[in-house]
């Protein structure tokens, strides 16, 4: 093909899913041949007239709401599905982190699983033996090699894939939120890893939740909404004017009526609201209320795993209030108000960001996945002292804390 | 790697014949794992293998060969059933692992790439295993009633290849199929059950020809596992040539090859989509 300086080439390209016919029977597919006149099926364009071209040895970030594309645009890149129109040229191998774990049993055992996953993701046995210690000090989970992985909590399940998916050797490389699991430790080993790609001239396309991981490996960054590109450009540009936009959506829009969600939408947040106990305002070192409520199809409860997340105006993650985080579920249903109490509130004040996220049992069964669904303000500081106090300006959070002479 | 430097548009097949080459390890993998998971790991797994087709040679014992009194030449009813339910059993288990592989992987189709059809061809080769415990109690039984090998047995493998062909070719239509039409996901379980029987399994295809009118006998034979298993009998035990009617197992086998092959390329870009 043309310029054979891109890795990437996608050209207008386009896809089409109908909501209709996807999971058709075939009373319906007999039915649809004798009645031309059948309603017309409805669809929606995932992707619409996209360009654009990574350069080998680029590192390119894909950003985006929820919906807006981002997904349909690496499982064309990816081989898993094909477009409906347009074309991509592919200098080079690839290989995606979307497929972490993919194919993993549980019967069989974390060696047993390096094998068959390694070789499901394309790597030769040979090649796969050549780096098997490799992968297992990577994972850290040696002495486990000979369980089965049915008895891995979690977090050593996905490190034991990401371990496999990190050793391919790809000219091209596709990553898909992956970052986002694994404890602190494992996801610097995992950017470590992901940087050393980048830096050993290989290209990587990057889609992220996470503007301060896409500014720090990418240098150019793709903004897809609604299927199509609102703006390409150098990453910090780009990121800026996508958070701008968030802030405004997350201030003016109600949860409730947003369409850039994710989940099985069985419980839908319809509303959030701050307030402080104690006060008229929220304020740093009193107490923080924070309200959603639910509602959805049926009065039947779920048992669920709420997370909320807070996000500063730069996009970056300051902290995170999760059932998960006390190993515990809860109890949803349709009408239900979900409250989260902060006894302290420890941010600074400034304005800040929720996204909210909703999972049946396990985080991957997703109800409802609302990015900065909402904005609160921190007014004013008493966390040190009674009255409004003085903070350091760059400050995110209040530090309990106490001094000494000796 | 996975993927070499290619285009992508919506014309393209995602399947090729000379790539499919290049997966042949990740097919071993896959039939290994399959192993690991039926067998190796369980002892209930093995032994399981042995009391399914015992039961089933004992029932058709009773039924065929006691009840309605079917009559074998020279060779002992259980023995000779006992043939048939050992080609019938490679097919109905390829069939129906082949026929729902796609389904039941559905998680890792819709994450990576890599020839689809590699997931029901790659159950062709377990079935192997079940074969071999009905082949067990084949011999056990054949040394039991002294009943001698015949010499055609170097012309086995042509059945056991006709085996395979026919057990993929129906597999292969099924998983494409169910991914379209869910229904078909009952279609296997049906044709496994009603197979057995309107297979000559236990009883001689000669049984079919003399009682049936001519066009039925033609529906009879164009089940591709209807000539197949008189082949296996004739190669094991010496027993009649297969009809000349077996042509037409032949010929539906053919037609079913055809089918799956391009209707599983017409259905593969868009499997992701689907399930």
């Amino acid at each position: 093909m043309s310029d054979s300086n891109f890795a990437i080439e996608v050209e207008q390209l386009s896809k089409l899913y109908s909501l209709g016919s996807t999971n058709a029977t075939l009373r319906e597919s007999i039915a649809a041949l004798f009645n031309k006149t059948s309603k017309k099926e409805e669809s929606f364009w995932a992707l619409k007239d996209v360009s654009f071209g990574v350069k080998t040895g680029e590192s390119i970030g894909i950003i985006g709401k929820n919906g807006a594309g981002k997904s349909t645009l690496l499982k064309i890149l990816s081989r898993i599905t094909l477009p409906t129109e347009g074309r991509v040229t592919i200098n080079g191998t690839v290989a995606s982190l979307l497929e972490v774990g993919t194919g993993f049993h549980p019967e069989l055992t974390g060696r047993e699983n390096i094998y068959l996953n390694g070789s499901i993701l394309g790597m030769a046995r040979k090649e796969i033996q050549a780096k098997f210690d490799e992968i297992v000090a990577f994972s850290g989970i040696e002495r486990f090699l000979d369980t089965p992985v049915k008895r891995y909590s979690s977090g050593m399940y996905v490190r034991l894939a990401f371990a496999v998916a990190a050793h391919l050797e790809p000219e091209i490389l596709i990553v898909d939120e992956v970052l986002s699991v694994g404890d602190a430790e494992f996801q610097r080993k995992c950017l470590g890893k992901m940087g050393h790609v980048t830096s050993s001239g290989r290209t990587v396309l990057f889609v992220s939740h996470n503007m301060e991981a896409v500014r720090k490996m990418c240098s150019r960054t793709v903004w897809l909404e609604k299927g199509q590109i609102k703006m390409i450009g150098p990453s910090s540009e780009v990121i800026d004017a996508y958070l701008s936009e968030l802030k405004e959506n997350a201030e003016t829009v109600r949860p409730g009526e947003r369409s850039d969600r994710e989940g099985s939408g069985v419980l839908r947040a319809q509303e959030i609201r701050f307030s402080n106990p104690e006060g008229t305002h929220l304020q740093s070192g009193k107490p923080m209320k924070v309200e959603i409520d639910y509602r959805g199809e049926g009065s039947e409860k779920l048992t669920c795993i709420a997370t909320l997340g807070i996000h500063d105006v730069n996009g970056r993650r300051v902290g995170t209030l999760s059932t998960k985080l006390t190993r515990s579920l809860i109890d949803l249903g349709n009408g239900d108000t979900l409250t989260w109490e902060i006894p302290r509130l420890s941010l600074t004040p400034g304005k800040y960001f929720i996204n909210i996220f909703l999972a049946h049992r396990t985080e991957a069964d997703v109800i409802d996945w609302l990015q900065q669904a909402a904005a609160f303000e921190v007014m004013s500081a008493s966390f040190h002292t009674e009255s409004d106090e003085v903070y350091y300006e760059k400050d995110i959070v209040f530090i309990d804390h106490s001094f000494r002479v000796s | 790697m996975p993927t070499k430097s290619h285009v992508i548009t919506k014309d393209q097949s995602l399947f090729s014949f000379s790539e499919l080459t290049t997966y042949k390890e990740l097919f071993w993998m896959l039939a290994w794992r399959d192993f690991k998971i039926r067998y190796a790991q369980t002892f209930v797994g093995l032994l399981w293998a042995i009391i399914q087709p015992s039961f089933t040679i004992l029932i058709l014992y009773v039924v065929f060969g006691r009840f309605a009194n079917v009559q074998t030449g020279a060779i002992p009813h259980i023995v000779y059933s006992t043939c048939g339910v050992m080609a019938w059993t490679y097919f109905a288990y390829v069939m129906t692992n082949a026929g729902s592989s796609i389904i039941s992987a559905q998680a890792m189709v819709k994450k990576i790439y890599f020839p689809r059809i590699i997931i029901p061809l790659s159950k062709a080769v377990v079935g192997f295993i079940d074969m071999g415990i009905t082949a067990v109690i084949l011999i056990v039984l054949m040394l039991f009633f002294e009943v001698p090998v015949s010499g055609n047995i170097i012309y086995l493998p042509i059945f056991i290849l006709g085996s395979i062909v026919a057990a993929l070719s129906v597999g292969v239509l099924l998983s494409a199929l169910t991914i379209r039409y869910r229904d078909f996901q009952y279609v296997i379980p049906f044709a496994v059950q009603l197979g057995l029987y309107i297979t000559p399994t236990a009883y001689p295809a000669e049984f079919a020809i003399q009682r049936l009118p001519e066009w039925a006998t033609v529906l009879y034979f164009l089940n591709p596992m209807a000539g197949i298993v008189e082949g296996y009998r004739w190669a094991i035990l010496g027993t009649e040539l297969p009809h000349i009617m077996s042509l037409w197992s032949v010929a539906s086998m053919l037609v079913i090859l055809i089918a799956a092959l391009f209707y599983f390329k017409r259905i593969d870009g868009k499997i992701a989509d689907y399930v």
